[in-house]
């Protein structure tokens, strides 16, 4: 059977169910518009992620309250609806996708329509009912927090609607690296192309090599302490920030082989009363956003206390801006010529 | 490690096995990976770079240069800094320009032969570029000296690694490179690919790799759904008699999978054929593989492309979509059969049969359904509205059928025409318990593989009976370990369909049918089901697979 494309739009604005949709690559093409549906279920049911927006709009009434509120991306309308019942004077939902009509009924069987207006659309396109807005929130966070997300586009938003002093839920992300163990999981996915039925599927392999792959990792697969690489304050970020290359050491906490560099990302919504945090770590509850697993080349042996650093170089691709670039070096320094290792590899997600 | 690859291409693999061994050149001799650089050291030979003399290995043949030719390409190497790639311009300028006739080409600087044209190999199986990284290495070596070695054998190992990465690439590229011309000779309705130069040839490798990421999970899937591939992979090694000297049509060969089996299995020739870029991957594993000479891959559609034989003895092909027939690839096999297949060839697999059952899972009503009645206290029952237009595709635990299955459409491969494929069928169901409710019907398919055009299979012919027999088949439903293609569940709108209970020994017959919708490229398939059991159920509607 012949695979079809990734049904990705070229959507300057979407709600993250439909940048997920374009991340399944192994069930892509086996999306019927159900699973699509699907996708907002499995995030609306991701209770870390739903949970602490809704905290940090409900504890936080006095903020919101006679507000102007702009949503970005707003899929099926459950953080306008949040900060509606917050007490939001007004609240505007924006979302590319055809979600919104559903999150039209949807507002409107909830009787809220006089305070939420949804405009589908681009953000740069659409026409907005206020000319400044008091709050911008959003749920923009894709995997490794910036695939196919929108924060270039919640920037957008910030930069042109935003009043001075004005507040974006949530404000700070803080991307981690650390090295795991993952002997069996990498020859599975890995090393299942040495031997395919007999035949040598190598080819295949390099392929796979260069496919970051979101998965959830276990939180005893760690060998190091994780390391944080970047933080972005949206309040001052500007997108040329979001390419970075950023330098990474990672000390050994027990003697293990490492088989691969896993990412992830905190969520800090810092403008509440009692700031609100989640993490999408493996030692944090599951979120759909799971980790992001880096295959290296070569196996390192380290010891405990031994150290690796290297630098992560992230990009977007030059001729698909919606896909990154991700370059990963590692440097293993030891005075132990048999485990000494340097490399760099490249990936890229798409 | 893989060791399969033909001398001719490039021992990358043994380059690797070098840069292992580096590491431990004090103790070499007992090194595993050692043994096979010294086994594996035998040099072949190498034209001359200023004439047709052939050398017996590149060292020597560059000594002839320098001393002939005062052509030092070790030193022109070192001098201007090339770096792996631009080693092997240089040596392609070269020989262009040795070829047209000018002996002392001007190498004065890099810029003269920075030009992605000479990736492109002058010389067919030019030896020298399969000798460079073997040449700077053994020259590193030379280098070398006492107590600098160690920190030289990491630079080495370093120097290694990136050369082993660009040479991969650069294999990539002349394999590529090769198999276009081969393929435009095959395939002169294939104009793509052959049009552009060799010159972009690597960039568009890149772009075609990046490309086709996102379906190696597809693949990776496919593969690993052990039903599907066992079937195949049991059908041919087990009737290798059928297959011997035979020529096979593989119609949508993805990464080429059945092509090797069939190759294996002894068939004198194979033709692949796909649409998708998956085809540059199976070109290049059916070459690592050994299978040139036998697989012959073709890309395009089948309807459009030529093959090279006018007709086939077996045509294979794995062309089942979800519900059986969501894609309609296999109107594609049909135009194949018709077109390709010898009057008393074979159909692998050669029957399906569609089956439908009655499904009833409150907890799955309850969890999906349900959910979106009260979600963080704000009602979402309008994103239910869809649920309802378009079937699911998921595993369903056996206990949710509610009566035994019934077929309701047999499809003999042989004999069924595309015509068929549009249908509108009878079936008639008993439910085995009592329910509270029917929350929809399950559509699921099973596969058969019969050894002759003529063995039919039975009326009511489940896989594992026809196993216990000695067929081979498999079976996608509820009751078999699960595929990649789960189960089709059409719901049934409980608020049009007020929910009924409904007693063991009820009786329902319906109508089943199935519609293409290929309009604008879209494969979809409509499925309609109006059923009717007593005073209690009633209903029709409609599903759409999209």
């Amino acid at each position: 059977m012949s695979g079809t494309g990734a049904p990705q739009a070229d959507a300057a604005i979407s709600s993250s169910a439909d940048r997920m949709v374009g991340m399944e690559h192994a069930e892509v093409r086996y999306f019927t518009s159900y699973d699509h549906h699907g996708i907002h279920e499995e995030m609306l049911k991701d209770d870390v992620r739903t949970r602490s927006y809704r905290d940090s709009i409900y504890q936080n009434r006095h903020i919101f309250k006679d507000k102007v509120v702009l949503d970005v991306g707003c899929g099926t309308g459950i953080l306008s609806m949040f900060a509606a019942r917050a007490g939001a004077k007004h609240v505007i939902g924006v979302d590319m996708s055809s979600i919104i009509e559903k999150a039209k009924e949807i507002v409107a069987v909830n009787g809220l329509s006089d305070k939420i207006t949804l405009l589908q659309g681009k953000m740069e396109e659409v026409n907005l009912p206020f000319p400044k807005v008091d709050i911008i929130i959003s749920e923009w966070m894709g995997y490794f927090l910036l695939y196919e997300s929108m924060l270039d586009t919640v920037l957008y938003a910030r930069d042109t609607y935003l009043v001075e002093g004005g507040k974006i839920f949530p404000d700070k992300a803080t991307m981690y690296v650390a090295a795991i163990e993952d002997g069996e999981y990498k020859d599975d996915k890995i090393g299942f192309w040495d031997n395919v039925y007999g035949f040598d599927y190598s080819p295949m392999k390099q392929t796979a090599l260069t496919e970051p792959l979101v998965d959830t990792v276990e939180m005893k697969a760690l060998v190091t302490d994780p390391c944080p690489i970047i933080t972005f304050d949206l309040n001052t970020v500007t997108a040329a920030d979001l390419a970075f290359r950023v330098p990474y050491n990672l000390t050994a906490k027990r003697s293990d082989f490492i088989h691969a560099m896993i990412s992830w990302f905190d969520i800090e919504f810092s403008a509440c009363h009692k700031p609100i945090y989640f993490s999408t770590g493996p030692h944090a509850k599951y979120t759909h956003w799971k980790q992001t697993v880096f295959y290296l080349k070569d196996v390192l042996t380290i010891e405990e206390g031994e150290q690796v650093s290297g630098w992560i170089d992230n990009r977007p691709n030059d001729k698909n801006k919606r896909d990154l670039d991700i370059d990963l070096s590692y440097k293993f320094e030891i005075n132990d010529p048999t485990r000494f290792a340097e490399g760099s590899c490249s990936y890229r997600m798409c | 490690m893989a060791s399969s690859n033909p001398a001719a291409v490039a021992p990358v693999d043994d380059v690797h096995a070098d840069s292992r061994s580096v590491s431990d050149e004090s103790d070499s001799s007992n090194e595993e990976g050692w043994e096979d650089v010294e086994a594996d050291d035998e040099t072949q030979p190498v034209v001359d770079l200023f004439s047709d003399e052939v050398f017996p290995d590149a060292r020597s043949m560059l000594k002839a240069c320098k001393e002939k030719h005062q052509f030092d390409l070790l030193k022109i190497q070192k001098d201007l800094g090339l770096d792996f790639i631009d080693t092997i311009k240089l040596v392609n300028y070269v020989r262009t320009q040795v070829k047209a006739g000018n002996k002392t080409p001007d190498v004065d600087s890099k810029s003269k032969f920075d030009d992605d044209v000479y990736l492109k190999p002058v010389m067919e199986d030019d030896a020298l570029l399969y000798s460079l990284d073997d040449i700077t290495e053994e020259q590193g070596e030379e280098a070398a000296t006492g107590s600098e070695a160690e920190r030289r054998v990491l630079e080495l190992q370093e120097d290694l690694e990136r050369l082993q990465t660009q040479f991969s690439e650069y294999r990539l590229a002349v394999q590529q490179s090769m198999e276009d011309q081969m393929s435009k000779e095959d395939d002169k309705l294939d104009s793509k690919a052959s049009k552009a130069s060799g010159a972009t040839k690597a960039q568009e490798i890149d772009e075609d790799y990046f490309a086709s990421y996102a379906y190696n999970g597809i693949h990776e899937s496919m593969l690993k759904d052990a039903i599907r591939t066992d079937a195949y992979r049991d059908f041919v090694y087990e009737n290798k008699n059928l297959f011997k000297d035979k020529v096979v049509l593989d119609v949508g060969c993805g990464t080429g999978i059945l092509s090797m089996f069939c190759a294996k299995a002894g068939a004198k020739k194979v033709i692949s054929v796909d649409n998708s870029n998956i085809i540059d991957r199976a070109k290049e594993i059916v070459f690592d593989n050994e299978f040139g000479d036998v697989i012959t891959l073709v890309r395009g559609k089948i309807e459009e492309v030529t093959l090279p034989v006018d007709k086939v003895d077996i045509i294979i092909s794995e062309w089942m979509g979800y519900a059986l027939l969501f894609e309609c690839m296999f109107d594609s096999v049909i135009y194949a059969r018709d077109r390709y297949l010898a009057p008393d060839g074979l159909m692998v697999p050669s029957h399906a049969t569609l089956r439908i059952a009655p499904y009833a899972d409150p907890d799955f009503m309850a969890s999906h359904i349900s959910f979106w009645e009260d979600v963080y206290g704000f009602k979402m029952t309008s994103m239910l509205l869809k649920i309802y237009d378009e079937a699911l595709v998921r595993n369903i635990p056996s206990s949710t059928i509610v009566a035994d299955s019934t077929v309701f459409l047999p499809l003999p491969l042989h004999t069924i025409t595309v015509e068929e494929l549009t249908f509108l069928k009878e079936f008639q169901v008993t439910l085995n318990q009592d329910i509270d409710a029917l929350d929809g019907w399950a559509i699921w398919f099973d596969i058969f593989f019969m050894p002759s055009r003529d063995s039919p299979i039975p009326e009511n012919a489940v896989p594992a009976d026809m196993q216990k027999k000695g067929f081979v088949g498999f079976t996608t439903g509820p009751y078999g370990t699960e595929t990649h293609w789960q189960q089709t569940i059409a719901l049934i709108d409980h608020g049009s369909h007020k929910p009924k209970a409904l007693k063991k020994g009820q009786v329902i017959s319906g109508k089943i049918g199935y519609q293409k919708r290929d309009q604008e490229g879209s494969r979809g398939l409509n499925i309609n089901i109006d059923w009717q059991g007593g005073d209690n159920t009633k209903g029709s509607q409609k599903w759409s697979l999209q």
